[in-house]
């Protein structure tokens, strides 16, 4: 077996771990990220939006400031979130930007004088300050209070990746791509690198490394309408959690998007809607400010999403063979607009959907999209669990989105999430030193090993593992999805149970020497069906109504029993998660209240006034810090 | 540069590649002016063999075929040796383009081979004819009548004419590419522009021809 | 009136000893709006397991489906069967290492140039202030910047090369096109001479003999023919620079085209 040494591992080359990987190598690491597929393939590269920081530069977002965007946060999570750690986010974004812009993203920026906006649809006049000209610019998104999503017109997560991908070049980051990792080697206190599959020959290689970081991306593709990529399919979480030792937060939080298209499920933005599109119903009526009378379209995504089936199951819905949808109204934008700001968003609809956004509705239901849950680390990017393990972007719960992400932070989150931790693991490195345990690589290299030879040889049985791959989704789509309730949870439960356990029997169907992508597939599977009864587990014991987590038996947010955070462990030989609660924020620094939107009955908790007030944070506030880093080197 | 010819010397800061294109360019471009100008020259004939003369004598008086000629001939070469650079004279890379523009089925990559195809036909052909125009000094229409009508030139002509015809055409619409004066949005008219000028061509030669075989020595 | 696909696929594993290139024929019943995508994951999923071909954002942002469809590079998750004869034939893409099958090594070549020109911003990394104002820039030239900035890398245009297939190390339209984004990027400090030395050669801009299967296969509609010809123009410039007078060259370096530095 080769063995290859690095001090930085970072599994995924996405922006959270490339903007790690960069970090820790202008601190003079070496750094080597493994990722599926060429870094700017990553996911990162299909988000539109854009991101968020409170720089405050339009004209609608005058006024703007860490602290708001903090406050938005917080809701946005329905208090589910971190607080400190979002404080932290709210603080570092605005830096983040301007570096990477300093580093080359074109950001869209003001112009000064007189804009024609749309707000629901609507058309208004603004006026861009002359002070501001040439600043970064901002759009609007949904449950913000100003307009603070930094943009490159909808192809922000490609125009950043491309832009962090060239830092990686400019300094020495090795990139193993095609690539898998498929365990993590470590003694039961540290981490010591990873077992990983090359997708090229097949072959199990080592990484032995002082830091590992995952950075894997979410989990969508346990659900079968996701917006994710194909191989979005939660490698990371798994490894970690396969460990015994690290668990998996919040997992039940999942987010469905309001505007996924139909029937391919593709996203388009929701700058769509922050630039001014509506939606509409059967009647081509824009049914929104009925049920959110401020917010409308732009109430944050668990709401609208939720809206909007209540709204086709009060018969407003468009039949279609692919099931009922509703519509995306972007046509009065105008032609302009569309073919440059939403170009992608037109792309997709004329050549995935034949529909000419420019004259016609784009028919969209809401779809999988994001994981708030993945790998439970504390505020530094440090694993519950295993010493020398990070995480970082959508495959953490570093935990500033709590039960609902709003748009255009995760995409902030990877980049701001990835200077911060970056800087703690470069501070991990510093000094530190692995004494490598052969026995450990030894024993994870054999368990996979074995793995795989009982796949290749049917040891075990002769199960199809993209026959489970579809049960399974079909189950999470049918038992874990936008509404739920104990009935169907129970029931999603069983199978998924059924199904894991059946999962250990996979055997291939064709056989190949060499690289074979069943393989790959028969591998994951077991541990998607892990990650799918963490969530549907998770959901099902979680007895109230937060964020995107809606019961239907327990329509209220219950902050008395439930202001925590799920911890799901898994041991092994076990078929179904252990669920600890943490809680949810050391501090309330904005204590738990009404969201402003979304509506529903809150059942309030009695905290503690030293709850309440936020510990005194010394000089060292985490907006200061990236200076000092950038300038290392 | 390789690690193989980087350890006798310094590498100094060498423009070649770029002077290279360049010259290339400009001799292509001459040539295809020439080549203009030879055929209103000669089709000149089709207004008056007197004319022709008169022009032909011109040009000899002030020396300009007996220096021009040469000079044509080496700017010929010349450029022939600036394009052999790129033409797939290895079977390897022939047999990789061939495949490739088969595999494409498109327009600009076949007229590449064509483009190669005309060139060596020009090379041998123009040859042949510059050194016989300057072996029979001086041009007159009816010499050059006589050719068409009794030396069995024609043919010979017609090929040539063709090749260069093709050859000039493309030859200038991709100068027109490669520096950006035909661009994504007027590409489609200068390829139009590109078939006048080889219908033009052929329209002229023609009737150059006939009122060369027509005319009585 | 649904249509039977007649599937030919590019077989070979090199990695097996026995395996020897040929096609494999599949039939597929296409359907609504059905894309390679699709059509692809139905005959892996039921029919052969061991079919190789890469797709990872299915909605033709990634770049990961490069393949020669009927004989033209496109994105295979792009490409509508309805678009499509009904006798459909898949290649994987030349010039880059054979994977297997359908899929091909793009990574390491593009890493590989990305290398040779240096494919980042050349400015000062140590000067980023945290709190200073980003330097402004007009809204148009980013917007023009990101026009360049969106290829995704497919690999479509170097295989759509014939240039690129005869000679091994010539760099690509991607490529020229990457070195353009930088050239009209007024934060990268690199002046002429530098990119000359980048580019200014017979694998780079001077090797491109203008035949345009880049521009026309580039299925981001990245203005590939515009980027060559306008680096071209302005290294070629370069070069006789101090033989051509200085008043005629600037003339023409800037005519037709806006892509000086601001
Ligand atoms: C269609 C779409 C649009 C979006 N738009 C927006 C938006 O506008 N604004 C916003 O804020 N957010 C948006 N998001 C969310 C946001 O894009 C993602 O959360 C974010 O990009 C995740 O980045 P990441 O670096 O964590 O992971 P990714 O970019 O997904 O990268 C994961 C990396 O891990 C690698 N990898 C995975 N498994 C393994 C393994 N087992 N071994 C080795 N490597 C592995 C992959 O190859 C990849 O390199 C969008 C998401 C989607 C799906
Ligand atoms: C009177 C004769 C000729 C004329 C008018 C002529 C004209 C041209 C022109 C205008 C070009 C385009 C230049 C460029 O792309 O930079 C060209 C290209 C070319 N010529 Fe000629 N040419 C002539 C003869 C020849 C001969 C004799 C040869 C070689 C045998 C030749 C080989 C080529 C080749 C290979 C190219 C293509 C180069 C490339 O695409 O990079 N030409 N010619
Ligand atoms: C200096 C060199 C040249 C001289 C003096 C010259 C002269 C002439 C003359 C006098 C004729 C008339 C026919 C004849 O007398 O037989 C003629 C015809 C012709 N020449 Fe040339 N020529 C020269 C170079 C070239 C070159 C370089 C080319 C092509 C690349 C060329 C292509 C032709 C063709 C195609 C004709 C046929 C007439 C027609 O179809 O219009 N000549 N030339
Ligand atoms: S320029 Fe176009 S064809 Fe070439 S790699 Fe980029 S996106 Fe693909
Ligand atoms: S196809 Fe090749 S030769 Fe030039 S114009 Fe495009 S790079
Ligand atoms: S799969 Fe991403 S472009 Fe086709």
């Amino acid at each position: 077996m080769q063995t290859i040494y690095t001090d930085l591992l970072c599994i995924g080359a996405g922006l959270a771990g490339e903007r790690v990987a960069v970090e820790a190598a202008m601190a003079g690491f070496r750094v080597t990220c493994l990722s599926i597929v060429p870094p700017r393939r990553s996911h990162s590269s299909a988000a539109q939006g854009g991101m968020q920081a409170a720089l405050g530069n339009a004209v609608m977002g005058q006024g703007d400031s860490p602290d708001v965007h903090f406050a938005d946060t917080v809701k946005g999570s329905d208090w589910g979130c971190d607080q400190e750690v979002a404080r932290i986010f709210a603080d570092t974004a605005p830096i983040v930007m301007r570096e990477m812009a300093h580093w080359g993203v074109p950001w869209n920026r003001v112009v000064a004088g007189t804009h024609t906006y749309y707000k629901g649809g609507k058309p208004f006049e603004a006026e861009e300050a002359a002070e501001k000209h040439g600043l970064i610019h901002a759009r609007a998104f949904g449950g913000t209070a100003k307009w603070r999503t930094c943009y490159t017109a909808d192809g922000t997560g490609r125009a950043v990746l491309n832009t962090l991908d060239t830092k990686c070049l400019q300094y020495g980051v090795e990139i193993h791509d095609r690539t898998q990792a498929e365990a993590l080697i470590h003694d039961g206190e540290r981490c010591m690198g990873a077992i990983v599959r090359c997708l090229k020959t097949g072959e199990l290689k080592a990484y032995i490394a002082k830091a590992t970081l995952i950075a894997t991306g979410g989990y969508g593709r346990i659900y079968r309408a996701t917006t994710n990529a194909v191989i979005c399919d939660g490698g990371g979480q798994i490894i970690a959690l396969d460990t015994g030792l690290v668990p998996m937060g919040n997992m039940e939080a999942v987010q469905f998007h309001p505007t996924g298209t139909v029937p391919t499920d593709i996203l388009v933005t929701e700058g769509c809607r922050g630039d001014g599109g509506t939606l509409l119903d059967v009647n081509e009526y824009r049914f929104m400010p009925d049920y959110e009378p401020e917010k409308a379209e732009l109430a944050s995504r668990d709401v609208v999403s939720r809206r909007m089936i209540e709204h086709i199951r009060k018969g407003f819905g468009v039949q279609s063979p692919y099931g009922e949808h509703l519509w995306l109204d972007i046509r009065h934008l105008g032609v302009k607009h569309i073919t440059t700001k939403l170009r992608e968003v037109y792309d997709i609809c004329t050549n995935f959907l034949g529909v000419d956004p420019i004259h016609q509705l784009i028919p969209v239901r809401p779809t999988h999209h994001y994981s708030m849950g993945g790998v439970r680390v504390d505020k530094n990017g440090h694993a519950y669990g295993l010493k020398g393990l990070f995480s970082a972007g959508e495959s953490a719960c570093w935990d500033m989105h709590g039960f609902n992400r709003l748009g255009g932070n995760s995409l902030a989150e990877t980049v701001v999430a990835g200077t911060y931790i970056g800087k703690q693991v470069a501070q991990f490195l510093q000094g530190y030193d692995l004494d490598i345990k052969s026995a450990a690589i030894r024993d994870a290299h054999d368990k996979i090993a074995e793995r795989i030879k009982n796949i290749a040889t049917s040891a075990k049985g002769r199960e199809n593992c993209y026959q489970l791959r579809n049960e399974m989704q079909d189950a999470m789509m049918e038992h874990v999805g936008i509404f739920r309730n104990e009935k169907d949870l129970k029931e999603g439960v069983d199978k998924l149970q059924a199904l894991y356990e059946r999962s250990m029997n996979i055997g291939l169907q064709a056989s190949s020497k060499g690289f074979t992508p069943e393989m790959s597939m028969a591998l994951r599977i077991p541990g998607m069906l892990k990650l799918a009864l963490c969530t549907a587990y998770g959901a099902l014991m979680r007895t109230e109504s937060r964020g995107a987590h809606t019961r239907e038996d327990y329509p209220e947010r219950n902050d008395r029993d439930w202001l925590n955070r799920t911890l799901a462990y898994w041991k092994d030989g076990e078929t179904l998660p252990v669920l600890k609660y943490e809680e949810a924020s050391p501090y309330y620094e904005l204590p738990p209240g009404d969201r402003g939107y979304g509506g529903g009955k809150i059942i309030t908790a009695e905290l503690p006034p030293e709850k309440l007030t936020v510990p005194s944070k010394g000089k060292d506030e985490p907006a200061a810090k990236p200076a000092k880093s950038a300038k290392k080197k | 540069m390789s690690l193989q010819n980087v350890t006798l010397h310094v590498p100094p800061k060498d423009k070649l590649s770029g002077r290279l294109d360049v010259l290339m360019m400009v001799s292509g471009f001459l040539l295809a002016l020439f080549v203009g100008m030879h055929m209103v020259f000669v089709g000149s004939v089709i207004i008056s063999p007197k004319l022709m003369n008169a022009l032909a004598w011109f040009f000899e008086e002030l020396y300009l075929v007996q220096i021009g000629g040469p000079v044509i001939l080496l700017v010929m070469v010349g450029h022939f040796i600036l394009g052999a650079r790129k033409m797939p004279f290895r079977q390897k890379e022939y047999v990789a383009f061939r495949a490739h523009s088969k595999m494409m089925h498109h327009t600009d990559t076949t007229l590449w081979l064509v483009q190669v195809a005309t060139a060596i036909i020009i090379l041998v052909m123009a040859s042949i004819h510059i050194y016989t125009m300057l072996d029979t000094l001086p041009i007159t229409a009816a010499k050059s009548a006589a050719r068409i009508q009794h030396g069995n030139w024609m043919p010979f002509y017609i090929v040539l004419l063709a090749a260069a015809a093709i050859h000039i055409v493309i030859g200038l619409y991709r100068i027109g590419v490669k520096f950006a004066v035909v661009t994504r949005e007027n590409r489609p008219k200068a390829r139009k522009f590109m078939v006048y000028l080889l219908v033009a061509a052929a329209v002229i030669s023609f009737l150059t021809h006939i009122r060369l075989s027509l005319l009585t020595i | 009136m649904s249509r039977r696909l007649h599937i030919e696929i590019f077989r070979y594993n090199p990695l097996d000893p026995d395996s020897v290139p040929h096609m494999q024929s599949f039939y597929v019943n296409e359907y609504d709006s059905m894309t390679l995508f699709i059509a692809l994951n139905i005959i892996r999923e039921e029919q052969d397991p061991s079919v190789q071909f890469d797709f990872c954002c299915r909605a033709g942002i990634c770049g990961s489906c490069g393949m020669v469809i009927n004989g033209r590079p496109g994105l295979a998750c792009h490409t509508q069967t309805r678009d499509l004869p009904e006798h459909i034939v898949l290649h994987p893409l030349p010039v880059f290492k054979l994977i297997g099958d359908l899929s091909v090594d793009t990574g390491t070549w593009f890493r590989a140039v990305g290398k040779k020109i240096e494919a980042w911003v050349h400015s000062d990394d140590t000067a980023f202030d945290v709190r200073a104002e980003e330097a402004r820039m007009e809204n148009a030239l980013a917007e023009q910047i990101f026009e360049l900035d969106r290829c995704v890398e497919c690999g479509c245009c170097i295989a759509a090369c014939g240039t690129a297939r005869m000679r091994e190390d010539f760099l690509g339209a991607a490529t020229i096109n990457r070195v353009a984004r930088f050239y009209i990027d007024p934060r990268d400090e690199r002046s002429d001479d530098d990119y000359y030395d980048v580019i200014g050669n017979d694998q780079g801009v001077f090797g491109c003999m203008g035949l345009l299967g880049c521009e026309d296969v580039c299925p981001k509609k990245i203005p590939l023919q515009d980027q060559l010809g306008i680096m071209r123009r302005m290294l070629a410039l370069n070069s006789v620079k101090g033989i051509l007078p200085k008043g005629i060259l600037d003339k023409m370096k800037h005519k037709g085209c806006c892509h000086e530095k601001h």
